[in-house]
């Protein structure tokens, strides 16, 4: 996997510019975004009542803190989405090692089935499991689970599969036991792709949980937005929409420092990843450089993997 | 195992599943209030479309979802491509705007479009667009960033214009990348779609959705659920056919860059 750092595409090369500048500049979209939204109100180009300023919103949320509400229904939608990524995880995971590893041929049979199902509109499947789960918060883990099973699994099944075939050599001449060489070779490489596919699934999670719990509970920051709005506390609505943007974009953001901290690859020159999913002995043509210099919005991505393995 | 082994295995699966999903309701071993038989499942599906209630919500449904994904098919590439290959300053101080619009969940702002657009049919075409339209600009935009870099190099050795640059090299090249991002956001404009039906509507398939559940009506739970996985799936089925028309010099796909690229190019 040779890449050179030469390969950067010009339009990349004229941020050579001081440091200093590059993060003035790069901050300097948001920082205009938020003049103009507290301009446009107060200087009532938008009819405030409908769009308050931003430093109203900014208080509202100091006043949601300080009452501590925000901390409960932040603990609230947390502990929801982890269960729900747990969840998914304990499911995903494991099913993928069983098919891409063991039973490949009932993968292959598996295959349009696995895709059909991840299609399934999870909006459309929430009136299902209350049916079946009633009311109450097992019915939001479970749409929460559903959705984050699917990007877990398809990552799983291609990490697995495209595991360094020189690495499963190695372990094989090393007389490693088919366990040992599933605890030890395969899952440790499969680590970097399997967390591509975990942050994907926390996106979604995060999107279909707001929504889950806007269409019904008590609890929770989607329920912040929707009690707001229905009790028409305008700057409310701002607030939590603001808040579980922000929250969405630290996510977004932190999980994907973790992943690059995970695996190397997003930087320029690497001669070889530990569990490089590239045949390395397959000499073809240099790949050129991966769009993840980019962030590229995750939560959308899913599909196109399952697409494509 | 051949191909058509694989298809006969994977016939008697179907077969297998829909029997017992059939025949589990059906001798009680799951009650069929929650989960009715497939016949049934179909009988409903019969039944709405014969009363007109199928046909109309499908179609504003679509109307709806096509709409949305329509201005974002617009305004998505065209501000991918021009932030992506004509100013990279202007990109550098918008990408961050950007992906915190991306990050706010439209599900969220359904309360704050609906103070600006009302209930009518704009603010859910608004929020089907606002969904669609950032993942397709920023694939716009690493499609422009990932062009071959050899390729950029001949062109400049064979002295083309920067606008024939941008159109017979760039635009090509990014078109792979465009059309992935469009698959995606078709796939998340029907989730958004019946998001904002079941929220606030008086009609398309999420709302009969809702109103399914709220009268306890199972069978057309799962036949609307069915349909709206099925109209996803062959929308999925075109674009997959358009692209593959419209993208012929695709390189063969190669996996570990699309694991490389964190799935969001092929």
């Amino acid at each position: 996997m040779s890449r050179a750092p030469s390969l950067e595409a010009p339009a990349q090369r004229a941020t050579t510019a001081p440091r200093l500048r590059a993060a003035a500049l790069r901050c300097s979209g948001i920082l205009g975004f938020a003049v103009l939204w507290e301009l446009a109100s107060r200087l009532r180009w938008i009819d405030p009542t409908f769009a308050p300023a931003l430093s109203t919103v900014v208080v509202t949320i100091g006043r949601l803190i300080a009452s501590g509400a925000l901390l409960t229904h932040i603990c609230i939608s947390a502990g929801r989405a982890l269960a729900g990524l747990a969840l998914g995880l304990l499911i995903a995971v494991p099913a993928g090692l069983v098919l891409a590893r063991w039973t490949p041929r009932a993968r292959l049979v598996l295959d349009p089935f696995l895709r059909v199902l991840s299609q399934v509109n999870p909006f459309s499947l929430m009136p299902v499991f209350l049916l079946f789960f009633g009311s109450g918060e097992l019915v939001k883990i479970t749409t929460v689970g559903w959705v984050a099973i699917w990007p877990i699994l398809f990552y799983t099944l291609t990490a697995i599969t495209t595991v360094d075939p020189i690495l499963l050599k190695t372990g094989r001449s090393m007389a490693l036991s088919e366990r040992e060489l599933v605890l030890r070779v395969i899952l440790p490489a499969s680590v970097p792709t399997l967390f591509v596919g975990l942050r994907i699934a926390a996106g979604l999670v995060f999107f279909m949980l707001i929504a889950a719990e806007m269409l019904g509970t008590n609890g929770g920051l989607g329920w912040l937005v929707h009690n707001s709005a229905m009790n028409y506390q305008i700057p409310g609505i701002y607030a939590g929409s603001l808040l579980v943007t922000l929250l969405g974009f630290g996510l977004h953001r932190g999980l994907i420092a973790l992943e690059r901290h995970l695996s190397p690859r997003a930087g320029a020159a690497l001669p070889t990843v530990p569990g490089a999913r590239r045949p390395a002995a397959v000499a073809g043509p240099a790949p050129r450089p991966s769009a993840s210099a980019v962030p590229t919005p995750s939560r959308w991505s899913a599909v196109a993997e399952q697409e494509s393995t | 195992m051949t191909r058509r082994e694989i298809l006969r295995a994977q016939l008697l699966l179907a077969g297998a599943v829909l029997a017992l999903w059939e025949l589990l309701p059906r001798i009680g071993w799951i009650d069929p209030v929650f989960v009715p038989p497939p016949s049934r499942v179909l009988e409903a599906l019969v039944h709405l479309w014969g009363l007109g209630l199928l046909g109309e919500h499908t179609r504003l449904s679509l109307g709806r979802a096509l709409g949305g994904f329509g201005v974002a098919v617009v305004i998505g590439p065209l501000l991918g491509l021009a932030l992506g290959g004509w100013f990279p300053r202007l990109r550098q101080a918008l990408e961050p705007l950007m992906e915190f619009f991306s990050q706010a969940n439209p599900v969220v702002l359904f309360h704050v479009v609906l103070l600006f657009f009302g209930i009518g049919e704009s603010a859910k075409v608004f929020l089907i667009a606002w969904l669609c339209i950032w993942p397709i600009a920023f694939a716009a935009i690493a499609g422009v960033a990932n062009v071959d870099p050899e390729l950029l190099r001949a062109a400049r050795a064979f002295r083309l214009s920067r606008p024939a640059l941008f159109v017979r090299v760039v635009v090509p090249a990014a078109l792979p990348s465009i059309f992935t991002a469009l698959r995606l956001a078709a796939g998340q404009s029907f989730i958004m779609l019946i998001a904002a039906e079941m929220m606030g509507a008086s009609s398309g398939l999420g709302w009969l959705v809702v109103q399914s559940q709220e009268s306890y009506h199972a069978p057309r739970i799962f036949a609307a659920a069915g349909l709206i996985s099925g109209l996803a799936l062959v929308t999925d089925r075109i674009l997959l056919v358009l692209e593959a028309r419209l993208i012929r010099w695709r390189p063969p796909l190669d996996e570990g860059r699309v694991l490389l690229a964190g799935g969001a190019e092929r």
